[in-house]
Parts: C-alpha cells; sequence; structure tokens
C-alpha cells in the first residue's frame, strides 16, 4: 500500500459502501440505482449538460459502415463471383474481407518499397486522379507510381460496383479510406485493427478540411480534375506529422475523449468563470489548454464542440512555435462541428516558455482586437484573483502517480467518462519509462479498444495476460475502464481493483475532471 | 497637407485607451507616444518570421522551416528622435490558403514590408503580383518597401540587386537587401519605415517632406563602415 495515501488519513472504503458522490457534491447524483454505471451518474460525469459533442469510438466509422451496408447485398453478389474467378484462375490471394466488402492482393513489392524500417504507419493522400498530395515519409513525387496503382486497386474494385476496405497480406494490412474527392491509404505491420487505422485516415482526412472546408476542396476539383491539391496545403506538413505523432501517443484521439488537467475545485472554478467573463460578440469557444491537457472550455449556448476539432485545434496551437511568441490568428474549419465554413481562431501562450494555450475561436474574420482584448481581460481577471500563479503550479504537476490510488499491482489505468467525454490516467510508471515501452503500452490499449468497440463483434470487458503485464478492460453506458496490472496480479485481484478505483476517481473527480460546462 | 494631421489625432485617441490597458499588463510594460501598423508580405518561405525575429528578438531561427500559420502579431517599440515609436507587426503566411485573411487586414496597415528571397526566381517574380494586390486592397497612402532578402547567401544568389533595384525604382518604392541571418540592414528597414511615419504624422506644413531614400543610402553606408568592424 502506497504510504502517501495513507499519510493523508484517506480510507477508501466510502461510509454508504457505493460509489455515490461524496457530501460536497449535488444529492441528485446518488440516486441512480447503480451508480457509476448508468450514463450521467458516473464518477467523472458532468453536473449539468455535457460541453462535448457526444460521441462513439469510431463513429465515422460505423456510419460508413450503415452506408455501405444498405449496398451489401450488391456486394455480396459481386463477391461471391469474385471468389469463384479467383478459384477458377487459380489466384492464391488470401484477400481478408473488411466489414463485409472487398479484398485483393496487392503487389508485395510495392508495400514493401514504401513501409519503413521503423514499425510506424505510413499514410498517403491521393486526389482521384491519382495525383499525390500527401505522403508521411518520402517525397510525393517520388511514390506518384506507387500512388497510381494504389489508385488503379480502388478503381478496379469501383468498376465492380464495390468498395475497396482492406488488403491483408504478409503482415502488412493495407487500408482505404475513399472520402471523394480523396483517397487515403494507410499501409501498417504495427497489427492495428482496421478500425484503427480508418480512425488515423479519418484525422488526416479533418486535418485536411480544417485548413480548406469541404466546400473549397470539392470547387477546386470540380474545376480541375488534376489540380495539384499541394499548393493549397503547403506549410501544413508539420501539423499533419504532429497530428499522426499524437495518434500513436495519445489516448485521447483514440478514445474520443480529452483529458483535464487535474486542478484544485476551486482553482479550476475560478479559471472558468473568469474565462466565462472575457466574452465577446462572436465568440464561439474559449479553449485554455495546458499542453494537450484540457483546463477549461466555455461555449456558446447550445453549441457543443467536438473532440476531434478540439484534437485538430490543440494540434494546430502545438505545432508552430510563433504561437508562443506572439498572437496568432488564422482561419479554421471545425469540421465535425460544420464542415462548410471558416472559424477564426486567435491561438496565443500566456508565456513564450508556458504551456498555458489560450485559443479563443469567433465567427467573425475581423474580430482580432476584440479577443485579444477578451485575452488581456482573462489574463488580468485570474492575476487579480491570484489564481495565475496556483495555475502555473498546477502545470508542474500535470499528472499523479498512480500509487495514490493505493492499489500495489496497478501499474496504470486510463479511465473515461462517457457522459462528459473526459477521461483520467495517471503518469507512466517506471516499465514505460522508454519511449518504446509507451508505445507498447498504448498498443495493448489500441487492442483492447478494438475489442471493446469491434464493428460486428463488441466485447462488454476482455481480461489479457501477457508475459509481461496484465490487462483488463470493460465498458459500460457510463464509463470505459483499461486497467494495467502487474503479471503477477490475479483476475479476481482485477475485480476487485476496479471498484477500488471507480471510489477512488468517485472522490477526487472534482480534481480529476472538470464537472461544471459553462456557457456565455 | 492637413489631412496628413488626421492620423496623428486618431493615435493619440487610441494611445490614450491603450496605455490603461498596458499598464496592467505585465508583458507588455514599454510606454509610447505612437503606433503603427507594419505588415510582412511575400512569398512563403523568404523570410519573413525570421526577420521579424532578428528585429523583435536580435536572434536567427536555423534550423527547419515552419510555417507562419494565419497571420501572428508581435509588438516592438523603437525610439525614434527621443520619440517611443511602437510598431504593432502582423507577420503573415505566405501561402495561397491564407490569402483572403491577409487581404483582411492590408488596409489597417500604414506600412508594408514586401520581401522576396535573392536565391529563389519565383519569390522575385511574384512581386509584381503581390503589388497589383497591394494597391488593390491597401490604403492609398501606405508606405512600402521593398526587401531581397537572405543576402547572406552569396553562393545560391540569382536575383541580382540591381534587379531589386530596378524593380523598385519602377514602382518608385524604396530598396534594400538584407539578412536575418547576419542581421543586415534588418534594423534598418524597420527604423526607417518607423521614422518616415512618425515624420508623416506629426508633419507641419512648412516642414520638408521626410526622404525615405535618402535616409537609407546614408544610413547604408553608416552601417556597412560599421559592419566592417563587427
Amino acid at each position: 500500500m502506497a504510504s502517501d495515501v495513507h499519510s493523508k488519513g484517506v480510507t477508501w472504503d466510502t461510509s454508504n459502501g457505493n460509489l455515490t458522490p461524496v457530501e460536497h457534491l449535488p444529492n441528485s447524483r446518488s440516486e441512480s440505482p447503480t451508480p457509476g454505471l448508468v450514463e450521467g451518474t458516473e464518477p467523472g460525469a458532468g453536473q449539468e449538460r455535457a460541453m462535448f459533442v457526444h460521441t462513439q469510438s469510431f463513429e465515422d466509422l460505423t456510419a460508413d459502415v450503415e452506408l455501405t451496408g444498405s449496398r451489401l447485398s450488391e456486394i455480396e453478389e459481386v463477391e461471391e463471383e469474385k471468389e469463384e474467378e479467383q478459384q477458377q484462375g487459380g489466384g492464391g490471394g488470401t484477400g481478408e474481407t473488411g466489414g463485409g466488402a472487398e479484398g485483393v492482393e496487392e503487389p508485395k513489392q510495392e508495400v514493401h518499397a514504401v513501409v519503413r524500417e521503423k514499425e510506424e504507419d505510413h499514410v498517403f493522400v491521393l486526389s482521384e486522379a491519382g495525383k499525390p498530395i500527401y505522403t508521411r515519409y518520402g517525397s510525393e513525387e517520388a511514390l506518384s507510381t506507387t500512388m497510381g496503382v494504389m489508385m488503379a486497386l480502388v478503381s478496379f474494385v469501383e468498376a465492380n460496383k464495390n468498395v475497396i476496405l482492406s488488403i491483408h497480406a504478409d503482415g502488412l494490412r493495407v487500408v482505404f479510406l475513399r472520402k471523394s474527392p480523396l483517397v487515403l491509404v494507410c499501409v501498417s505491420r504495427t497489427g492495428q485493427s482496421d478500425s484503427e487505422l480508418w480512425r488515423e485516415l479519418h484525422y488526416v482526412y479533418y486535418q485536411i478540411l480544417s485548413l480548406l472546408t469541404l466546400p473549397q476542396l470539392q470547387r477546386v476539383f470540380q474545376q480541375r480534375q488534376s489540380y495539384d491539391l499541394r499548393r493549397l496545403l503547403s506549410g501544413s506538413e508539420r501539423v499533419t506529422a504532429g497530428l499522426l505523432r499524437l495518434l500513436e501517443t495519445d489516448a485521447g484521439l483514440m478514445l474520443n475523449a480529452t483529458m483535464s488537467l487535474p486542478l484544485c475545485g476551486t482553482t479550476r472554478n475560478i479559471v472558468c468563470t473568469s474565462l466565462q467573463a472575457a466574452s465577446s460578440k462572436n465568440l464561439v469557444f474559449s479553449i485554455l489548454l495546458a499542453g494537450d491537457r484540457l483546463v477549461a472550455l466555455i461555449r456558446k449556448k447550445e453549441q457543443h464542440l467536438h473532440h476531434t476539432d478540439l484534437h485538430l485545434l490543440s494540434n494546430l496551437a502545438a505545432s508552430s512555435s510563433s504561437f508562443r511568441q506572439g498572437e496568432g490568428w488564422t482561419p479554421v474549419c471545425l469540421p465535425k462541428f460544420n464542415a462548410s465554413g471558416f472559424f477564426h481562431a486567435h491561438i496565443s501562450y500566456f508565456e513564450p516558455a508556458s504551456d498555458l494555450c489560450l485559443i479563443l475561436v469567433s465567427t467573425d474574420r475581423e474580430d482580432f482586437f476584440n479577443l485579444s482584448d477578451c485575452k488581456q481581460r482573462f489574463l488580468e481577471r485570474l492575476k487579480k484573483r491570484n489564481a495565475y500563479q496556483t495555475l502555473k503550479e498546477a502545470l508542474h504537476s500535470p499528472t499523479y502517480p498512480v500509487s495514490q490510488v493505493g492499489i500495489p499491482e496497478l501499474w496504470h489505468f486510463i479511465y473515461k467518462s462517457k457522459s462528459s467525454g473526459l477521461y483520467t490516467s495517471p503518469e507512466l510508471p517506471v516499465p514505460y519509462h522508454t519511449e518504446e515501452e509507451q508505445e507498447r503500452l498504448m498498443d495493448l490499449y489500441q487492442y483492447l479498444h478494438s475489442r471493446l468497440h469491434h464493428l460486428t463483434r463488441p466485447l462488454r470487458s476482455i481480461y489479457r495476460c501477457t508475459n509481461t503485464e496484465n490487462l483488463l478492460a470493460w465498458s459500460t453506458s457510463g464509463f470505459e475502464l483499461y486497467l494495467c496490472f502487474s503479471p503477477l496480479a490475479t483476475k479476481a485481484l482485477a475485480m476487485s481493483a476496479v471498484t477500488k478505483l471507480l471510489k477512488w476517481i468517485r472522490k477526487e473527480e472534482d480534481r480529476l475532471f472538470i464537472l461544471n460546462s459553462l456557457t456565455y | 497637407m492637413s489631412t496628413k494631421k488626421m492620423p496623428m489625432s486618431d493615435n493619440e485617441l487610441k494611445n490614450g485607451t491603450s496605455r490603461n490597458m498596458l499598464e496592467r499588463c505585465a508583458s507588455v510594460n514599454e510606454y509610447f507616444d505612437i503606433s503603427f501598423k507594419v505588415m510582412l508580405l511575400g512569398d512563403s518561405a523568404v523570410g519573413k518570421t525570421c526577420v521579424l525575429v532578428r528585429f523583435k528578438d536580435g536572434a536567427f531561427l536555423g534550423g527547419n522551416f515552419i510555417a507562419t500559420v494565419g497571420i501572428d502579431f508581435r509588438n516592438k517599440v523603437v525610439s525614434v528622435d527621443n520619440m517611443k515609436v511602437k510598431l504593432q507587426i502582423w507577420d503573415t503566411a505566405g501561402q495561397e490558403r491564407f490569402r483572403s485573411v491577409t487581404h483582411a487586414y492590408y488596409r489597417d496597415a500604414q506600412a508594408l514590408l514586401l520581401l522576396y528571397d535573392i536565391t529563389r526566381k519565383s519569390s522575385f517574380d511574384n512581386i509584381r503580383a503581390w503589388l497589383t494586390e497591394i494597391h488593390e486592397y491597401a490604403q492609398k497612402d501606405v508606405v512600402i518597401m521593398l526587401l531581397g532578402n537572405k543576402s547572406d547567401m552569396a553562393a545560391e544568389r540569382v536575383i541580382k540587386p540591381e534587379d531589386g533595384q530596378k524593380l523598385a525604382k519602377e514602382y518608385g518604392v524604396p530598396f534594400m537587401e538584407t539578412s536575418a541571418k547576419n542581421g543586415v540592414n534588418v534594423e534598418l528597414a524597420f527604423l526607417a519605415i518607423a521614422r518616415q511615419l512618425k515624420h508623416r504624422a506629426g508633419q507641419q506644413p512648412h516642414e520638408p517632406k521626410f526622404q525615405i531614400h535618402d535616409y537609407i543610402e546614408s544610413q547604408k553606408k553608416k552601417s556597412s563602415c560599421c559592419g566592417a568592424l563587427v
């Protein structure tokens, strides 16, 4: 048992023995018959309405499946014919079908040529004319023939009124995402599921939309099919690279959730109300970030931010150092909010060396000075109420050790409150101090996540033993929980740890989550 | 001439309000007597941000190219004849997709620094297009200065100083070559602009017009002999 827990005189058994909130929270929250398991009563659930758009994991993918589902009967027919053809022709392709559609064998040497030694996913974006738009590694010019082959595969399958989703061959997965007028392709040998790779491709697609908006993207290709989109995307390479890196390391993008900065309730309150008071006519969202963690989010009444949009914004703010020196002002499309128009974002860091970044999103293109003034008012108010220093100190400990929970076998966990869209996770302990180990753990979580959210056969819980750790994942309508135990832990211990952990999160929810969703 | 005095009173008014704001803001604690908006324009990767950082912080942003996103806003207060002149500098993104944003801020600018890269011909060829755009969107009396940046990269030079000079003469704008890397002429460019704007704002009817060309020439000579020492 961790000593720091006992020194504070904390007991883990609450008086009434369940997960109801501690006394300073409104009583109405404890009335649910099965506390914690029903959406809206789980630890970390927002007290009023949620501040985020309600999302499911892989929501884009499920939407796609519904779309293709209507054409499924047609597809199946074609597929049968295809199999017959293959058998007759002796084609030994072990093409797997992804989500009920098509598999084709990929010319192997092409793929080998484009997958690097490093085990990272390779991402390509091309136009429907087969023109290269983006490649994660190498230069677009050098890979133009490869991209030509990719486009040929896509159109070959489409010619038979079918959709190519993925190719599995030789330990490689090639996943296709068709978002007219673009084709996105991901080549991976990390063992991630197709859904995970589609999520990556969706993010890249939304990244492109956030720079251009959907109508502009469609317009340029309507006017000229062979348009070189790189002209319009130039300068955004760093932003996209940063996003792909985040997808591999940040659990928030996997969970469709955001981590909030642990902050004592009173300070959070001051920060939120100060930000709320610093409003302006055309403001839609005020977002205060500490690195990739959310400190406060104020929104216009009835408007909700989507996680994808928030991740795109925070990645944008992190990708250019000039925001740290001055104040940035840029048009940005929030594709999940509205893919057809631009917002205008005022992005600035409080101090060049600090991680505190304020993003003010307005509808008016000429709002710069108004928003600059909002920022000043917010800062003054923070300083007047002595919260600025406290906030800066909170940045020194942006996370907490897992030992605070008091379960010795528990190494790490991720807890997502579904109704608030926020998640919490302790710092990574010793076995995960290297980058490779962190990525390995992230891969394990991704595996559990993809099992819980399998498109056709989702699981409610999964327990997995490996040589190096034992893992448990559990999804209810209220929360999602991923636990990582030492390899010596047992299943029984893991189950009892869940209860204990949920109690602890309930007790700490004031600090770990943002419970009030404020509007202007 | 009397119309030229208008901006002065405008600025005084603005100054009064912004002074209150500045007193409360710890990070910008410099007072100023008069303020002007300056904008940096030019193709992507000609070194606009580097020139600004050299002027503002005296540093050079080496290493990888980081594209500016949208518009970036910074302040710097300089002294001109014992007067504190605050330059509000808009650093713009050179990429095509940001054109519409920058257009919206053209008309607020009192001075424009138009940059090209002496090692890249396309950036020089585009200067005419930039000037057309400036005439369309900017104020009629905006002060324009043409800068050929990266003068330290002699080996890769493709645009001769005479070419820049000739183009500048055609449009009647002052010209100089700068280097954000070693700082040549960077400060001079901003100071010349500040001096010209200050002069224009406070100009009396009988005063002779400030000759920015002559000023630059005289300063260039000075700095080149100092430069030999550095």
